[in-house]
């Protein structure tokens, strides 16, 4: 096992430098740069190319590719993502005051997607082919089809039409800080992107169970005179569930793209939203800062998933 | 009873398919809100005016304590409350000399003092600032008069800062070392700096202190409309010793790099995160600033977000690139709040390189001139929200060709029959269909609003019918490969935002395209009896009418020969919302003012906690000195 994590690791760190190279490189494809970006709201009449070139010079773009490459590669590998182009603050510094949000914003989906999920799975399975099943399932094909920017935006409507709660967008409380108005402003971001994610949760849990509660051991466990809870929690629930253990490490991946347009939506000053500005001003460092943090935390899930799911499962032996 | 969304819905059809419309973009539309040409969001209006018929040749500041000229609710201002409005997403700079970006100013010019401000920036009226009058008794000479008792700030973080000098009285030898340094280009350690403002202070050949308060400068060249530079946005004045001390740092966004003698003191600023001015206790207007300070609050990088805030009254404005959704909003609620319109001063243009064959044949840059199709564009990428320029834009109001006479003149003629088929015969007669492809070049900041990523495709198109053949392409590129192309007058057609909006007047912008000897005339534009010596004459003279009449001719001239190949083409007009608790004083709401107004807005904004409107708005906090 150990063996096995190990090579694991070592592909880990394979995929992080090619995932840190295809950044470079991608960004310095990209038209235009921080140097010429930070003067979009100018008045062009002022913008005059050697402007343009002493703040290449200050932000380091008037050096070879080749360089630059260099320079990020072995501040990476030890661990040195450098200074933001915008803030001037360094990357790490902009990812702490970040990842708090995501956290909680992420945390928050997983909960509602596991918490809706579960349930309905269930209920769908054991209710196969009636009208509860088709309801749940059609539900579940809604959710996975509409685009969580569409759920949210029909949540907005509703809140602002009846003057639900306050959606504090400005003043972007923590959970710890303000738990009440932080979950009002979490609420329909954390409902939106977990319903997304639930739905594929839920199909699978519900094939899951559907195969498992045919198995010999849930009718032994019938024909024991288990009551049909114990038969369904305890036994056809539990093993139905380590394979949507790993569709829900593979779900992570989905749920930082839904939190990219979900901060973007709700002003969540989180990692997600770091990304998107910093992409579109071409701050090169904080971009390459966070999509290797985003990679690293994709790849570390995928990992544990897979140690859990081999520690669960005793059947699964690691190769 | 009380207004509801369904009361309010009652008003309104479009409204919720416009929002979410406005939720599609997500996020990309209305990131570039802060970014591109979006001009300023806090147009203002001013207290009063002090203009001199005629010639700009004397003038002086508003006395302290001068009332209002009106308020948009007629309610008269009182003092207090906190404004809430959206900050930028970039500031690259704490020193507004080396800053050729506005968003640093709408922080800056709360904070620190010109020489002059605009009380009226669509005509160019002034009042003094930091001058409490001044003179022009010829187009070579400038005295200022300084304002006696100022001080430079003396709390806050700027002011804690060890290197600033707070609490000193303002000198002239403040504002000499201001000019010099800019004239001069130069930092502290002798190093040349970037100085937007430096061709500007070129034409300072003396400056000089003649007595304790006034100062008197000399210009190389004459210049009537150089007055009016002094209350240009970029002319903050700073203090030497602060200043100094953060050269090498200056784009380190930080509140203690900043002190001033303005209305507000910067208590916080962190970039995208949150900014805070409060009351300057020692303003020189005792009677103003009439708020107790402002918030800038993070940039809303989607529309949603900026209308959740805005609804709930988190924001005091709204605005949005699609001016749709803005509409929709003011409809939706009718009564409790007001629109505002400003001009863009980014003046949208083509750009032909007529130093370069095929475009040399003045021909096929006339018949540019003659097919594009203004209106259709202000329809199709503005809503209708814009007015046609001529050479010189609409909003320098007091110089341009009125819109009813430019309605009237080939190329902006509302029946475009005459004008295509003349732009047909000249396009056919130099052969324009024999210069094989032909490529629209826009900006990428301009394509990547979500309203307007296909105009490459309206572009070509448009020409492509206006000359029946299918050779116009349309790409978009970066403003760092497209600026370099204009200084080496070697480039393609472009079509986006130009820089031809300095002043609202607009001699000098027009020098500086058509000149002979202008590095801005990168047309080749060579009329030395016809054009430079009008443009001379009119800014040589301080009679403003006999100057209006030189300019007009210079435009007719331009006119008739397609512009040359910088073909105006119009400027928008963005729609900000406010709601009704929100007023300034001055005009009425609906006229707004065009451009060229910070710092108005410090002066004279001031929340009416008595309007029905202000029920319900949370307390907002500003980070106290």
């Amino acid at each position: 096992m150990f063996g096995y994590i190990l090579r694991r690791l070592l592909l880990n760190v394979f995929v992080l430098w090619m995932v840190a190279t295809m950044v470079f490189l991608a960004l310095r494809v990209l038209p235009g740069n921080y140097a010429v970006a930070q003067f979009a709201g100018a008045n062009l009449g002022a913008v005059s190319d050697e402007t343009i070139k002493e703040a290449e010079r200050e932000l380091g773009l008037d050096k070879p590719v080749l360089d630059q490459y260099i320079e990020f590669m072995s501040k990476a590998a030890v661990l040195d993502l450098g200074d933001s182009f915008r803030t001037k603050r360094s990357v790490w510094s902009e990812i702490r005051g970040a990842l708090p949000y995501s956290l909680e914003l992420g945390g928050l989906i997983v909960l509602v997607g596991f918490l809706v999920a579960v349930p309905v799975g269930v209920i769908s399975a054991m209710k196969q082919d009636r009208w509860q099943d088709y309801l749940l399932r059609g539900v579940a094909i809604g959710a996975l089809a509409a685009p969580v920017f569409w759920t949210a935006s029909i949540a907005v409507v509703v809140v602002l039409a009846f003057d639900l709660f306050k959606i504090d967008v400005t003043g972007q409380p923590h959970l710890w800080e303000k738990p009440i108005d932080a979950l009002k402003w979490y609420l329909i971001p954390m409902f939106a992107g977990g319903l997304a994610s639930t739905a594929n949760t839920m199909r699978i849990l519900r094939s899951q169970m559907l195969e498992v509660l045919r198995e010999d051991f849930v009718r032994t466990a019938r024909a024991k005179g288990l009551d049909e809870r114990q038969v369904v929690i305890r036994h056809a629930l539990r093993n139905a569930m380590l394979p949507v253990m790993t569709v829900m490490g593979l779900t992570l991946a989905t749920i930082v793209g839904s939190q990219i347009v979900l901060e973007q939506m709700f002003n969540i000053p989180g990692v997600g939203r770091l990304l998107f500005s910093s992409i579109f001003l071409r701050d090169y460092p904080l971009t390459q800062g966070l999509v290797l943090l985003t990679t690293f935390v994709i790849v570390t899930t995928n990992l544990v998933v897979d140690v859990l799911y081999g520690l669960l499962d005793p059947r699964v032996r690691f190769a | 009873m009380k207004e509801n969304y369904w009361t309010r819905s009652a008003k309104r059809a479009a409204n919720r398919r416009q929002f979410l419309g406005g939720a599609a973009i997500a996020g990309v539309g209305a990131a570039s809100l802060g970014l591109v040409g979006c001009g300023d969001d806090d147009e203002e209006s001013s207290s009063s005016t002090s203009p001199t018929a005629g010639a700009t040749s004397a003038g002086s500041s508003p006395a302290a304590g001068t009332s209002p000229t009106a308020a948009p609710a007629g309610a008269s201002p009182k003092k207090g409350g906190v404004n809430v409005v959206q900050s930028s997403n970039v500031y690259e700079t704490v020193d507004p000399h080396r800053t050729v970006a506005s968003p640093v100013l709408q922080v800056l010019g709360r904070v620190q003092s010109k020489l002059l401000y605009f009380t009226n920036p669509n005509t160019g009226e002034l009042a003094g600032d930091l001058a409490e009058s001044w003179q022009t008794p010829d187009a070579n000479t400038v005295i200022l008069k300084l304002r006696q008792g100022v001080k430079w700030q003396s709390a806050g973080p700027g002011a804690a800062n060890p290197a600033a000098k707070s609490g000193r009285a303002l000198t002239t030898d403040d504002i000499l070392y201001n000019i010099n340094r800019q004239k001069a280009g130069l930092l502290a350690d002798g190093s040349k700096g970037s100085f937007g403002r430096k061709a500007y202070w070129s034409n300072v050949d003396k400056i000089e202190a003649t007595d304790a308060s006034t100062i008197k400068m000399t210009l190389a060249k004459p210049s009537a409309a150089f007055v009016q530079g002094l209350a240009n946005e970029f002319n903050l004045i700073v203090q030497k010793e602060l200043i100094e001390a953060v050269e090498g740092k200056h784009t380190e966004i930080n509140a203690d790099k900043v002190i001033g003698t303005g209305a507000n003191i910067l208590t916080e600023w962190v970039p995208g995160k949150t900014i805070s001015a409060v009351r300057n206790p020692d303003y020189f207007l005792k009677d103003k600033p009439y708020l107790d300070g402002t918030h800038w609050i993070q940039t809303f990088e989607d529309p949603t977000a900026y209308r959740i805030a805005f609804e709930q009254k988190q924001a005091d404005s709204f605005t949005d690139p699609d001016p749709g959704v803005v509409t929709a909003l003011n409809t939706s609620n009718k009564t409790s709040t007001y629109l505002r319109y400003q001009g863009v001063a980014n003046t949208v243009a083509i750009y032909l390189p007529s130093t370069q064959a095929p475009w040399n044949d003045p021909r096929l840059v006339k018949a540019i001139h003659l097919a594009a199709d203004r209106r259709q564009l202000i329809q199709q990428l503005h809503n209708g929200l814009g007015k046609s320029s001529g050479p010189v834009s609409w909003l320098q109001e007091a110089w341009a060709i009125t819109q009813k006479d430019l309605d009237a003149l080939p190329g902006y003629r509302a029946d475009k029959t005459a004008d295509l088929a003349e732009a047909k015969k000249l396009w056919d007669a130099a052969g324009g269909k024999d210069v094989g492809e032909i490529t629209w070049v826009v900006p990428d900041t301009w394509a990547s609003r979500a309203a307007w990523s296909a105009t490459p495709e309206i572009i070509s198109t448009m020409f492509n019918k206006a000359f029946g053949t299918t050779q116009f392409k349309g790409k978009t590129a970066g403003y760092g490969e497209i600026i370099p192309s204009w200084s080496s007058k070697k480039f393609d057609p472009f079509f986006g935002w130009i820089p031809n909006v300095e002043i609202p007047d607009a001699r000098t912008d027009m020098t500086s395209a058509f000149n002979s000897a202008s590095p801005g005339n990168i047309w080749g534009v060579n009329e030395p009896d016809k054009i430079d010596a009008k443009l001379q004459k009119a800014l040589s003279t301080l009679d403003t009418k006999e100057a209006q009449t030189l300019m007009r001719e210079v435009q007719d001239l331009v006119l008739e020969n397609g512009q040359y190949g910088r073909v105006i083409m119009y400027n928008y007009i963005n729609p900000t919302l406010y709601w009704n608790y929100y007023q300034t004083t001055g005009p009425a709401p609906e006229t707004g003012w065009n451009f060229l107004n910070n710092g108005l807005s410090t002066l004279n904004e001031w929340i009416n906690t008595d309007d029905a409107s202000y029920k319900g708005r949370p307390a907002p906090t500003v980070k106290s000195l």
